[in-house]
């Protein structure tokens, strides 16, 4: 008896030293990074962009690896990641507000609890576009004509549930005024269309629209400050519009980290905020960064769902 | 435009940057001349590899890996019946016939220079017109791209072979796989039964490994031969410049091959296999012996290879410019792009004026490399493989499609849809469906769903919208020509023999 | 008469009408906009392979033997058979022990002897794609899920 519990405290006891051990250890295999989409995205540049600097904060020979899992707009690649080993061998990227609508239009493997929220490195605002030529060359024109003849504007955009969906429900609820909405397969078939004429407006991001600002009448951006990419740009708060809403891309793990491999893990993404090296990389990419790390990012998580049930149970889209 | 374009040309006859062209082209020809693996799946294994490279070298190596796999592909088309790549499927329709009378070597050499013509011609419209051409896609909206893809599914009817009750059944399977997946406008799923692979619809690679390398893989196995039957001595190849004379009538075909094939690549969504079915049924349509065709015209290989050559630096002409892809391959190298901060846009040109330039100059070698490094050597050195004992071809063969499937998206659940397809595909191929309709049905027949209900919902449901302007009134009235056209044809000639008896 | 009905284009036929069908039962769950363009299909298909059968059937009454799919069933059952074991195994204990293995299997059990030739065949063909794929791409192959678990 005696001789068992000694050998339990023993056993006890160094699974404690190992613990401690495998936090100061960490990472001392390389780290697995998974990309819900196709090498070459939005979302892969962002991920194999930050790797290097996440290695560098981590330090020891850190080494991240990035594993494209690409499929159902991303559902694949976090469904793999919120359902690995939570010891922080396993990252992945998120995406929102598209991972927390996959939960509300389809059956979803996960659900908001099932991550660590790392941090928000991309936040990438939607803005409001119209064709050159059209005469709606401002946001008061083109909420008049849609409030004249409603759903006579055709609004292009990239696929229900995503960001540039929502931009346009509280649009519509802001204003009253009513839009037709046009679907696209991705943004660049979108915007494609408005410069051709066959749409009449257009909701994209600002990365999107930073190379094209003189085929398109730019009609503001949805943030609270001017954006880097487009610094004449007003915002639609300046015009007396209320709208703040956009696409963003950042990194999670699993569920249940060790607490001080995810205050590690923190530390490091934190620190991407003032590297100036990752900011231009990141510019140069077409990634307007904003971090926002840990509680903050998972209250952010919280809201967006919040906001997609919302819109679901008003105006079901499938 | 035209100084930067010289400017940028010393930068690429550097040595390295040369170099990665010269490695493309072999690397592309290898790998479409495996059956199973593409120029898609070779392409997305790069991207993230190039990550670490110099901008003109990781686009010299994707320009001239395209160039390559798209002339590659014509390999095994002709030799074995398997396209090598989706734009290949029309290679078979001459080349594989031209093989089994012995004239194997000639088609390829055809496949060789006219894929070369095509290239250059497309990398000419690339680095010259590539502004005005973007215009022209712009005219495109989803009701005129609608027209486009029943213009390409109507030209099903000349892929309809022998018997067009098959034929048709064949048309309708290849159209009900593609809307397996996301409904375009929804996203509701359709007859994915809860699998999320399959919920992005299923890949053309897929469908095409199954189908056409699968059969032949298990007749390989099922007839104990020693060889195949195209041996080397049989193959007929002489040199190059020597054959070059029995080419010179084919200019035409040539001409209104790259005409097609640039036409094709500038309209998004279409690609490389539908300018090669296209070039091929005009082609036909102005021989003067179309009873020919099918049976071993070298005219035909050359209508095909030139057209899937041509659309390969056009596709690239609405990528940079506005962001779509006009091809499978060109959107994943789009990415590659993106990797190195080459945003596309009208900005693109401006900003890095050398680096943009200059792919289109590898663009340009690598079509002409083709040439050298497709001729005798590559052609020769893949009909030796090709006559390894059949048990051991066909084992390797399976590895191949196994790798080539797998590493599209690096899942198994592909690889298992692509064994299902091959049954299906031995079972058309021993009870003689055309597999052709089925190509162009999965390609075409999802794209005219989506850009139909597209223009519905511009047009808000009203179905006369698709008839609202010039470009789709001309593209309605093509269509009418090319299916009425030739049986109008046929009566006036039944008539006339009739009034003659 | 039963003969009548194992003729291969009368089963392809009737197999088609059958998954056709089968495949109308989801579709009818889709909204009408949705389900147009498959649902056509679906009715094509099944409306060909009726007019299919019927032909397949007037020849069977004319007396018209149908050709046999196959020259050697077994063969082809068993190439099949070794192909779909290939990928399972590929899928459960990696992909280059399954592969070291199916190559000179596959050639040895459909009459292809030489073990010199099986061996050389083998070790090009696992070499070159390690070498391509994992040395020079660092493209990784399933490594088993039997390990992984």
């Amino acid at each position: 008896m005696l001789k068992h519990i000694k050998s339990a405290t023993l056993a006890g006891a160094m699974a404690l030293v190992a613990g401690a051990a495998f936090a100061q250890d960490y990472p001392s295999k390389p780290i697995e990074v998974i990309v819900g989409y196709s090498a070459g995205g939005g979302t892969d540049v962002m991920a194999r962009t930050a790797a290097p600097f996440i290695e560098k904060y981590l330090g020891d020979g850190a080494s991240l690896v990035v594993k494209n899992m690409p499929g159902a707009s991303g559902q694949i690649g976090v469904t793999e990641a919120a359902n690995a080993d939570a010891d922080g061998y396993t990252l992945g990227t998120f995406n929102l507000p598209g991972m927390m609508a996959r939960t509300i239009d389809r059956e979803a493997a996960y659900d908001r609890d099932s991550f660590t929220y790392l941090a928000n490195v991309v936040n990438d605002p939607n803005v409001i576009v119209t064709t050159k030529g059209g005469g709606l060359d401002s946001i008061d024109k083109l909420v008049e004509e849609a409030k004249a003849n409603p759903g006579a504007v055709t609004v292009g955009m990239s696929s229900l549930g995503g960001d540039d969906h929502f931009m346009l429900i509280k649009l519509q609820e802001l204003t009253g005024a009513e839009f037709t909405i046009v679907p696209f397969k991705g943004s660049a078939p979108a915007r494609t269309a408005l410069m051709g004429g066959h749409v009449a407006m257009g909701i994209l991001n600002i990365s999107e629209v930073a190379e094209f600002q003189e085929e398109l009448n730019v009609l503001g951006v949805a943030t609270e400050e001017r954006s880097d990419f487009a610094p004449d740009l007003p915002t639609f708060q300046e015009q007396g519009y209320d709208l703040i809403n956009g696409s963003m891309r950042g990194f999670i793990a699993p569920a249940g980290l060790p607490e001080d491999v995810q205050a590690k893990l923190l530390d490091a993404f934190a620190q991407l905020e003032t590297d100036e090296e990752f900011l231009a990389a990141m510019k140069a990419t077409a990634n307007p960064v904003e971090v926002v790390t840990g509680d903050e990012f998972k209250t952010l998580t919280s809201d967006l769902y919040d906001l997609a049930k919302g819109v679901w149970e008003a105006t079901p889209w499938n | 435009m035209y100084s930067e374009l010289l400017h940028a040309l010393p930068e690429v006859i550097g040595f390295s940057n040369f170099a990665a062209v010269i490695i493309g082209v072999i690397a592309g020809i290898v790998v479409g001349a495996m059956p199973g693996l593409s120029a898609t799946m070779a392409i997305s294994v790069l991207v993230p590899f190039t990550f670490g490279l110099e901008p003109l070298v990781a686009l010299g190596l994707m320009a001239g890996i395209y160039n390559g796999a798209m002339y590659g592909g014509a390999i095994p088309a002709v030799l074995l019946r398997i396209p090598g790549t989706p734009a290949a499927v029309a290679t078979t329709f001459d080349g594989y016939p031209m093989a089994q009378k012995g004239e194997g070597g000639f088609a390829l050499q055809v496949a060789v220079v006219s894929s070369a013509i095509g290239g250059i011609a497309s990398a000419f419209a690339l680095m010259l017109l590539a502004p005005p051409l973007s215009k022209v896609t712009l005219l495109f909206g989803p009701s005129e791209v609608f027209w486009v893809a029943v213009f390409g599914l109507a030209s099903i009817i000349f892929l309809l072979g022998g018997n067009p009750v098959k034929g048709l059944i064949s048309a309708c399977f290849g159209v009900f796989v593609s809307v397996i997946g996301a409904d375009p406008i929804y996203g509701t799923d359709r007859f994915t039964f809860g699998q999320l692979e399959m919920l992005d619809g299923i890949s053309i690679v897929i469908l095409l490994v199954g189908l056409y390398a699968l059969p032949p893989v298990i007749d390989l196995l099922e007839t104990p031969l020693k060889t195949d039957g195209v041996e080397s001595s049989k193959l007929g190849t002489e040199p190059i410049w020597k054959a070059m004379p029995r080419m010179k009538g084919f200019w035409k075909t040539w001409l209104r091959s790259s005409v097609i094939g640039i036409w094709i690549g500038i309209l998004p969504g279409a690609g490389g296999s539908m300018a090669a079915f296209m070039s091929y049924n005009e082609a036909r349509r102005s021989s003067k012996h179309p009873e020919r065709w099918g049976e071993g015209e070298p005219e035909g290989v050359a209508a095909s290879e030139t057209a899937n050559n041509a659309d390969t630096a056009s596709a690239l002409i609405p990528a940079l410019t506005l962001g779509i892809p006009g091809t499978a391959v060109a959107a994943v190298m789009l990415g590659g792009l993106l990797v190195h901060g080459l945003q596309p846009g009208p900005m693109l040109f401006r900003e890095n004026p050398d680096v943009v330039f200059g792919f289109m100059w590898q663009f340009l070698f690598g079509a002409i490399l083709l040439i050298l490094l497709g001729g005798s050597l590559a052609t020769n050195s893949f009909a030796r493989l090709l006559n390894l004992p059949r048990p051991l071809l066909g084992s390797v063969i399976i590895v191949l499609m196994l790798i080539g499937v797998y590493s599209i998206h690096g899942r198994m659940f592909d690889v298992y849809l692509m064994l299902g397809f091959g049954a299906v595909g031995w079972v058309m191929d021993k009870l003689k469906f055309p597999l052709p309709p089925v190509v162009l049905g999965l390609i075409l027949g999802g794209f005219a769903e989506e850009n139909l209900r597209l223009a519905l919902r511009i047009g808000r449901g009203d179905w006369s919208v698709l008839f609202q302007n010039t470009t789709s009134l001309i593209l309605v009235a093509l269509t009418v020509a090319v299916v009425v056209g030739p049986i109008v044809k046929r009566r006036m000639i039944d008539r006339r023999k009739h009034a003659e008896s | 008469m039963s003969n009548r009905l194992t003729r291969p284009e009368t089963l392809t036929a009737l197999g088609i009408v059958v998954v056709a069908a089968g495949f109308l039962v989801p579709a009818a769950a889709l909204r009408p906009i949705s389900a147009l363009l498959p649902v056509a299909m679906l009715v094509g298909l099944i409306g060909l392979s009726v007019i299919l059968l019927i032909s397949d059937q007037r020849k069977a009454a004319a007396g018209e033997a149908a050709a046999p799919m196959s020259k050697s069933p077994t063969r082809v059952a068993g190439a099949f058979a070794l192909i779909v074991a290939y990928a399972v195994a590929t899928d459960l204990i990696g992909f280059y022990v399954s592969t070291v293995v199916a190559v000179p299997l596959t050639a040895f059990l459909f009459g292809y002897r030489n073990p010199l030739g099986l061996a050389l065949a083998t070790v090009i063909v696992v070499g070159a794609i390690w070498l391509i794929f994992d040395f020079g791409m660092s493209q990784e192959f399933p490594a088993g899920r039997l390990w992984a678990a």
